[in-house]
């Protein structure tokens, strides 16, 4: 079986992308990955198949013929994935496995999503559709349910949470495509709004536009495009009920865990050899829950794996290089995948002002779904130069 | 809108109706399914429990951002309602609070279910319940 390979990743800014059409922001990603192949590509006769990661908040489609029209690739398999805020990352996770499996010889991996468009219809459905158990359970609420929890439990101080904030700013403010570019204090955090106690508003990501494309080939062709190809080393994806919420899900995402290991396990790697992360902070607290469902640090002691600095840029394992959701933005569908083309862009070096020094191992993960078992499901790549 | 899937659970929910799986135990409230949210059973055997009005607040947050027909700040806990006969597992239910004060809440605290009109669905009124500190409780 052959090994599956990044050979180039093409993304546009993400910000308020109001006069954008969903075409625009996949010929803008699209483009930005032709052009970027070392050695060139002739798009529609090397690229055989394509994975669609979107959400299609603003309703546009629902098909993966919608990047066929957006790409002009006619006459190929095009297949929309639909995960949860795992979405991007699943596409990437679906075209990974056709490619090994040797069906699939250059697939496109793309994802999109325009969240400004009908922001009120989400919080709306959100707030409408649960009586009792969560009329108005809005996100900040689901993960906010896990920053109280885990403050009582553990002794995670506020502050902490806040930190993980502070360092994804500063980070983003070095990420040319991030969405939000502004540095915050602790206390900016802590006096920031109160969305739904305990978090406030520098908790949270923005509600942002984007897309992102990377491709995906095998050991035959990656040469064919590039000298320095990343290889795709192991992957994972799990489930957790919605409904049942053992404790361990009131502070932290046990299919994130599952999902870890699984692609721990096919990679041969563990939480040590990696060098760089991208991980999913939708809300300050899930990055520092997160931490502990890597296995970067113990159950209960995220708080003082950021205090000690570990994640930040210059630290020993840096997570979020590119300021991550908290200030790149979170367009459900290329969150994924432009996290997979800073992982990819990290270990060839390419990263900019944001580079981790002789990365060689990389991690992308992404959680999504709210409820009782909040992130219910996850997905994890391990890639390596 | 919310309709169907309430009028589904409605009996359940206004009589603390939840359904005990005999293979691991799992409380499943309201849902009634054929299948088990925890342990898989598939077919599942489930036996009709009876909760407690009384349960337990094990995390909980206090929204201040919502659409402008829902009054803020919206207190909001996930809260283990015990069996009332005191046998078996909680069933862990969202539920939202009323006449609490942020300074009330913690995790751990007592909190009582009351019924009331939630709020309405057009011309029908939406009954299911809230939970309160209870009256002796309270500081």
């Amino acid at each position: 079986m052959t090994d599956a390979h990044v050979v180039g990743s093409g993304i546009i800014d993400f910000g308020e992308k109001y006069e954008w059409s969903f075409d625009d922001l996949l010929e803008g990603a699209y483009l930005d990955l032709v052009e970027s192949v070392d050695h060139g590509i002739n798009p529609t006769a090397d690229i055989d198949a394509i994975w669609y990661g979107t959400l299609d908040i603003a309703n546009e489609g629902s098909s993966g013929a919608s990047v066929a029209h957006a790409t002009g690739l006619f006459e190929k398999p095009a297949t929309q994935i639909v995960n949860a805020c795992a979405t991007g990352s699943d596409a990437f996770r679906n075209a990974v496995q056709a490619v090994k499996a040797g069906d699939v010889e250059v697939a496109l991996v793309i994802g999109a999503e325009k969240m400004l468009d009908s922001t009120e219809g989400l919080i709306g459905s959100a707030a409408l559709e649960r009586v009792w158990r969560g009329r108005g359970v809005t996100m900040p609420a689901f993960f906010g349910m896990r920053a109280t929890r885990h403050m009582d439990q553990y002794e995670t101080t506020r502050e902490q949470i806040a930190e993980v904030s502070v360092k994804n700013h500063e980070n983003g403010t070095k990420y040319p495509h991030a969405h939000q570019q502004f540095e915050c204090s602790v206390d900016d955090v802590k006096d920031s709004a109160t969305v739904s106690y305990p978090l406030n508003l520098y908790d949270c990501c923005p509600v942002t536009d984007g897309a992102c494309a990377v491709l995906v080939t095998n050991d035959e062709r990656a040469r064919e495009f590039t000298d320095a190809p990343v290889r795709v080393a192991g992957y994972g994806l799990s489930t957790d009920s919605f409904m049942r919420g053992d404790d361990l899900a009131l502070t932290n995402f046990p299919a994130s865990r599952q999902a870890s290991s699984m692609a721990y396990e096919r990679s041969g790697y563990g939480p040590d050899d990696i060098d760089v992360a991208e991980v999913h902070d939708c809300f300050s607290i899930t990055e520092l829950i997160t931490y502990e469902d890597l296995g970067f640090c113990e159950q209960g002691e995220g708080g003082a794996f950021i205090d000690d600095g570990i994640p930040h840029l210059d630290g020993e394992k840096p997570v979020n290089p590119s300021g991550g959701l908290l200030s790149k933005g979170h367009p459900i569908g290329a969150t994924g995948v432009a996290q997979i083309a800073e992982i990819f862009e990290q270990l060839r070096g390419e990263a900019g002002d944001v580079q981790v020094p002789d990365a060689e191992v990389g991690m992308q993960h992404n959680i999504g779904i709210g409820r009782n078992a909040t992130g219910a499901v996850s997905c994890v790549n391990i890639l390596e130069r | 809108m919310s309709g169907p899937r309430y009028h589904r659970t409605r009996e359940q929910d206004q009589r603390l109706l939840a359904f005990e799986c005999q293979s691991c135990g799992y409380v499943s409230f309201p849902d009634e399914k054929r299948t088990c949210k925890r342990c898989g059973d598939a077919p599942a055997t489930f036996e009709e429990v009876q909760l407690a009005e009384r349960g337990e607040i094990k995390t909980f947050v206090v929204q201040e951002y919502l659409p402008d027909d829902i009054e803020v700040p919206q207190p909001l806990a996930i809260v283990d309602l015990p069996q009332e006969d005191g046998s078996g597992e909680s069933a862990r239910v969202y539920g939202l609070l009323t006449e609490t004060d942020l300074d009330e809440l913690s995790v751990g605290t007592e909190v009582v279910a009351r019924f009331r009109e939630l709020f309405d669905d057009g011309e029908r009124p939406i009954n299911s319940f809230k939970f309160s500190v209870p009256r002796e409780v309270k500081r």
